[in-house]
């Protein structure tokens, strides 16, 4: 085989005590669609920061075609034709496509001439086969769109080696096919794309090879046609896990725990309707601007509906704040766990007995640590939430654990109703399969749980009925028995509406 | 009719607010709308204009200078000992001197707040005392007179250029609209210009996307420091009397009419248009408030503030009427709503 | 030449009765340090005053050092408060203070005033009086009054509106002068038809008094004269009504400096304007300094004392603060187009 383009070789990488990675060796080709796989915190991110030059190894060389180089920062990656795309886009919403694309370009003069922007701006696009227009300001574009917008500027600069990282971790199912042929597309032009994700049935569809990685060391590398879903799973993880789709039976009672009714906000849903019972997960499906989101902020209080009603056990009630909201027995599992969920920089029990603050303190309102740490200490046993210690602040730990310790927060609640979004967003399968235990244990003691996903593997694994939207608005309830993916697709691409 | 930009709506709703405050005060105070309160404002706004547009350009970085106003009185002072021991230099000559000084001042907090990683607020806050102080071991605890100045100066901030009813162009005001203008449009064609915008609203994508942070956050300041430079030689033109305490409260003065602007403090948003009227509003607000019989002298600074948030308010509040207008009408426009291709 | 007022006769013949028991301070003893302490740097009529101090203490051949200490502009009552606070810590034998912290500065003043330091105010003194030792008056704070009415009255032809373009709204000097312009203007017939309209505060920076005198010309179509008992106040309300074509209309009138004011004065904008000698001001202030600092003095009501080249002085009772104690200096120098360019020299 040729010369590598980019090779990672026996790279080590240290903080402080901790050793991020020891020994990864990576070889990458022009023209191959490279998949890394490993649970959170086997190192890929640190082995991502090595490649575009924001960390240095400790020990270990990186080579660009052949020669061993010092990458001194993203602007050297980026010269060197090494780009990366992350889960979350990083564009400039003040400035447009175009602009955003050609933001740090070197060889377009001093003078911005819009027309010549635009149409190289174009071009790009269309290399990619999206259809946006160059002069639309980025505030307003979709997270998918963000993307192809990095993607594009990426492209800007001969890029050989592009590395996505989680790119459709935030995607909806058909945002995130527009994205992989997008990544096919550029390796048949000869770029080495580097692919990370979570999503098995992504790796299936697009990747020539496979290295997992655990523990921040090499595992295995594979051609595709040599690997099995439930062997790579093993090598992640180094044990069996259950099966990732089972669906046990329906715990669902009688009992309507909430039912709402022709709900709506002002510009940004209307007409939802729906019952939950007592022990049952309805979920919520849909493609990225579907405004779920919506509906749950307005459940929880945060953004209070403008029109419809609520029943709660049967009594009709206006829910105003969150402080309301938690008084009925509500609790919120937000999507964004540094914006609404997490306060990163304190301690894991701090965080973990944030909304019940009450419980830990004495009568004359001073803390008990020691009430405090038993608590965590206990949600730690039950949820399996790996941590040094409870001191460690919650920005610390991975993705996967910082999603429960916000489960962990929210239970110590004692709520009747969990709402959850995206529970599984960008957390590594093992994890993902304990949180599903979690909310079936949840509903099996009497619970009952919303979850929105944009997962539909996910969706159909819990869901016991499947509410579908469109664009702020309900497009059907799917019972789990005639769900299937294709059904809620039809669905939330607005290809049929079933009757409400 | 062609699609407003978030810019231009930002910049209507602000005019729309100028009227609004007008419409109250000349309802409050007799002989209010003429072309006296026009020259009058303008006259000082020439001046805040131009360390507002400076404060906007630091400001999308998402930092913030402090030390201006001490800028300003530092160059007003050190232009005016200039210009007394040489009564011949030339005019353009003591504007570069003006620019310079002020641009060192800049480059010092620049280097501090971008290459030495101190925080902006903190760096400019000890800058605005150190340079205050440094004026007055400058001076010697001397000031400077009119009586020191060639005569062209002193003319200079009165110079009608033209008159339009009563309504007098005066000079520094044009010159101040003019810079106004080359940074505005500097801002919006220049391709370096437009990575102040990326810095400030995403620095951690900006340096990713490779965008020399640091140095840009350094040209901010250092233009900054620049423009408050040229405000202080206008400083000097205007007033003539330059002590220690020249240019005191310019800083906040010039973060006021930002943010009263449009200009998003957080950083990444905004335009120097903007800041302008923001200046004109601050200044309009002020004037007429000292003319307002019914605000004692000692309530008149919480006025100010109270008058300032609710125009925030009121700026905020339109913004979103225009944008939702704007997005039905743009919803309303293309293809059939899902409403009737479902139905 | 100056004209001077009826009060600096009166001021004379007290001194001349006063000649027989005054006491030379007599010259090479030690002060113990004497600190000058202006209401903030950067200001003119200050400096003059420090070369007065400078003057005197030279010509006392003071064995302590004198020094000039302020504090910057936008700190000027806490920092007032502090340079006291050490002054007294550090047991230097005086502070002359122009006051600028109104009552504020008292705990500071009584700390060094038991610390054995002679808190000696010029300008501008503590309102209550507490922590002083005695305040170096450059003027009777009453006659203040008349002698701005009277210049007003000359200026308007004897009737009309003013309005008072002040510093801050805090300094005691100035609220003392309006105050006793005020009850001028209630007493006497002779100024029945001069209307005080409004009084606004510039904080003696040049541009906020310079928008304040406009504004007041835009509030009161009628106004005749801006007084300003501030030197940078007179000389912005000059320069504003200069720059928009006003001085036919509106003319300006108060406290200012002969250097500062003479053009306006010439080009009829500010007709007549009042002052004292700023250096005589810290000449005097540091003679009484030195005495009470080295004992000479002991600040009684009714002690007299000469004063070097400025001739002999009274401490007495100040009639505007009971319990307190002044020396008055006087006269006043009123100016005009005769005599300002000889004195802006």
């Amino acid at each position: 085989m040729a010369v590598p383009v980019l090779a990672l070789r026996d790279v080590s990488k240290s903080f402080g005590a901790t050793q991020a990675l020891s020994g990864m060796t990576l070889e990458l080709f022009p023209g191959e669609v490279h998949a890394v796989v490993g649970e959170n915190g086997a190192g890929k991110s640190t082995m991502i920061k090595i490649m575009t030059g924001v960390h240095e190894p400790t020990s270990g060389t990186v080579e660009v075609d052949g020669q061993p180089v010092t990458l001194s920062g993203p602007r050297g990656a980026r010269t060197r034709g090494i780009s990366a795309i992350y889960q979350e886009p990083m564009v400039f919403p003040d400035l447009d496509v175009a602009e955003n694309i050609f933001i740090s370009a070197t060889d377009l003069g001093l003078v911005q001439r819009k027309g010549l922007l635009r149409e190289k701006a174009s071009q790009l696009i269309a290399r990619i086969g999206m259809g946006l227009d160059p002069d639309r300001v980025a505030s307003g574009l979709t997270l998918a769109e963000q993307q192809a917008v990095e993607i594009a500027r990426a492209l800007s600069q001969d890029v050989r080696v592009l590395i996505m990282d989680e790119p459709t971790a935030s995607l909806s199912a058909h945002e995130a096919g527009e994205l992989r042929r997008i990544a096919k597309g550029l390796a048949a032009e000869g770029v080495a794309v580097v692919y990370i994700s979570h999503r098995l049935e992504e790796i299936f569809d697009i990747a020539h090879r496979v290295t997992v990685i655990r523990d921040g060391r090499h595992i295995s590398t594979r051609p595709i046609a040599e690997v099995t879903p439930d062997g790579m799973i093993a090598e992640m993880v180094g044990r069996e896990v259950g099966n990732y789709f089972r669906k046990d039976e329906s715990h669902a009672t009688p009992e309507v725990l909430l039912s709402v009714r022709g709900l709506s906000q002002e510009d940004v849903y209307e007409g939802v309707s729906f019952d939950i019972h007592r022990g049952e997960v309805l979920c919520m499906a849909g493609l990225i601007g579907a405004r779920r989101t919506d509906v749950a902020l307005s459940l929880f209080g945060i953004h209070p509906a403008t029109g419809g009603t609520i029943h709660w056990k049967g009594q009709e009630v206006r829910i105003a704040s969150p402080r309301e909201a938690m008084a009925l027995g509500l609790a919120y599992v937000s999507e964004d766990r540094r914006k609404l969920g997490l306060a990163m920089p304190l301690s894991i029990r701090s965080n973990v007995t944030l909304a019940t603050l009450g419980k830990v303190l004495t009568r004359w309102g001073l803390l008990r640590e020691g009430r405090e740490r038993a608590v965590t200490q206990g949600y730690r046993e039950r949820l399996n939430i790996r941590m040094a210690d409870a001191d460690t602040p919650v920005g610390k730990l991975s993705g996967g654990n910082q999603q429960k310790v916000m489960l962990a927060k929210w239970l110590e609640t004692n709520p009747a109703l969990l709402i959850f979004d995206e529970p599984t967003r960008g957390i590594d399968v093992g994890a993902k399969a304990e949180v599903h235990d979690l909310i079936r244990q949840f509903v099996r003691a009497g619970g009952a749980a919303l979850v929105i996903s944009s997962d539909l593997p996910e969706v159909l694994a819990l869901g016991d009925r499947i509410l579908v939207m469109r664009e702020g608005r309900q497009m059907g309830i799917v019972p789990h028995e005639d769900a299937s993916q294709e059904a809620i697709m039809r669905l939330a691409t607005g290809q049929e509406r079933a009757a409400a | 009719m062609t699609r407003l930009s978030p810019g231009a709506l930002r910049i209507l709703a602000l005019l729309l607010v100028l009227v609004l405050v007008a419409a109250f005060f000349a309802t409050q105070i007799d002989n209010y709308l003429n072309a006296r309160l026009f020259n009058r404002i303008s006259s000082s706004v020439a001046i805040v204009a131009l360390i507002a547009t400076g404060q906007t350009l630091v400001i999308l970085t998402r930092n913030i200078d402090l030390s201006l106003g001490s800028v300003v009185g530092f160059v007003a002072y050190a232009t005016g000992a200039i210009v007394s021991a040489a009564p011949e230099i030339h005019p353009v000559l003591l504007a570069l001197a003006a620019l310079a000084i002020g641009a060192g001042f800049g480059l010092l907090n620049g280097l501090l707040v971008a290459y030495a990683g101190i925080p902006s607020i903190i760096t400019t806050l000890a800058a605005m005392a150190i340079y205050r102080s440094a004026l007055v071991e400058f001076s010697g605890a001397q000031s400077i007179t009119t009586e020191d100045l060639p005569q062209w100066l002193v003319d200079f901030p009165n110079t009608q250029l033209f008159t339009l009813a009563g309504v007098q162009f005066r000079a520094a005001f044009v010159a101040a609209v003019v810079i106004v203008i080359l940074v505005h449009l500097a801002l919006l064609r220049l391709r370096p210009a437009r990575a102040l915008y990326a810095v400030g609203s995403n620095p951690e994508a900006a340096e990713m996307a490779g965008i020399d942070a640091r140095r840009t956050v350094l040209a901010a300041f250092v233009a900054a420091g620049a423009l408050a430079g040229l405000a202080g030689l206008f400083f000097l033109a205007r007033f003539g009397n330059i002590t220690v305490v020249a240019g005191l409260g310019f800083e906040l003065k010039s973060i006021a009419a930002a943010v009263l602007g449009g200009v998003s403090i957080n950083g990444g948003s905004g335009s120097v248009i903007g800041a302008l009227i923001g200046a004109v509003l601050v200044d309009l607000i002020e004037n007429s408030l000292v003319r307002w019989e019914l605000v004692s002298e000692f309530w008149r600074e919480a006025v100010l503030g109270f008058l300032i948030l609710s125009a925030v308010s009121a700026d905020a509040l339109l913004m979103r009427r225009l944008t939702r207008l704007r997005i039905r009408r743009e919803k309303a426009a293309p293809a059939p709503t899902p409403k009737e291709a479902t139905s | 030449m100056f004209k001077t007022l009826g009060l600096a006769a009166l001021l004379a013949s007290c001194a001349t009765l006063a000649l027989a028991q005054a006491k030379t301070i007599e010259p090479g003893q030690d002060s113990g340090g004497m600190v000058l302490l202006p209401k903030f740097l950067g200001i003119l009529v200050f400096e003059q005053a420090h070369e007065g101090a400078q003057e005197a203490h030279d010509e006392l051949q003071d064995k302590g050092e004198l020094q000039f200490l302020g504090p910057t502009p936008e700190n000027s009552v806490a920092g007032q408060i502090e340079i006291m606070t050490t002054a007294g810590t550090q047991g230097v034998g005086a502070v002359m203070l122009s006051n600028n912290a109104g009552d504020q500065i008292v705990p500071a003043a009584q700390a060094a005033a038991q610390a054995g330091t002679k808190v000696v105010t010029w300008d501008s003194p503590i309102p209550n009086g507490e922590g002083e030792s005695v305040f170096v008056a450059q003027v009777d704070f009453e006659q203040t009054g008349r002698v701005m009415a009277d210049m007003a009255y000359d200026i308007m032809g004897g009737e009309g509106q003013f309005a008072i373009l002040s510093a801050s709204p805090d300094a005691a000097n100035q609220n003392a002068w309006i105050a006793s312009l005020e009850k001028v203007l209630g007493e006497d017939e002779k100024y029945a038809n001069l209307e005080m309209v409004e009084t606004v505060y510039g904080n003696d920076q040049s541009e906020e008094s310079y928008n304040r005198a406009l504004a007041l010309v835009d509030s009161h179509p009628d106004l005749k004269l801006i007084m300003a008992p501030t030197t940078v106040g007179i000389q912005a309300a000059a320069k504003a009504m200069q720059d928009e074509g006003l001085c036919e209309q509106v003319k300006v009138s108060g406290l200012g400096l002969p250097a500062e004011m003479v053009s306006y004065t010439l080009n009829g904008c500010a007709p007549q304007f009042a002052l004292w000698d700023f250096r005589d001001l810290g000449y005097l202030t540091t003679y009484v300094a030195y005495g009470l600092a080295t004992g000479q003095l002991t600040g009684e009501v009714g002690e007299q004392f000469t004063a070097g080249r400025m001739g002999d002085y009274t401490i007495e009772a100040d009639p505007g603060r009971e319990g307190a104690r002044r020396v008055l200096m006087g006269p006043f120098t009123v100016y005009n187009k005769d005599n300002v360019e000889a004195a802006a020299k």
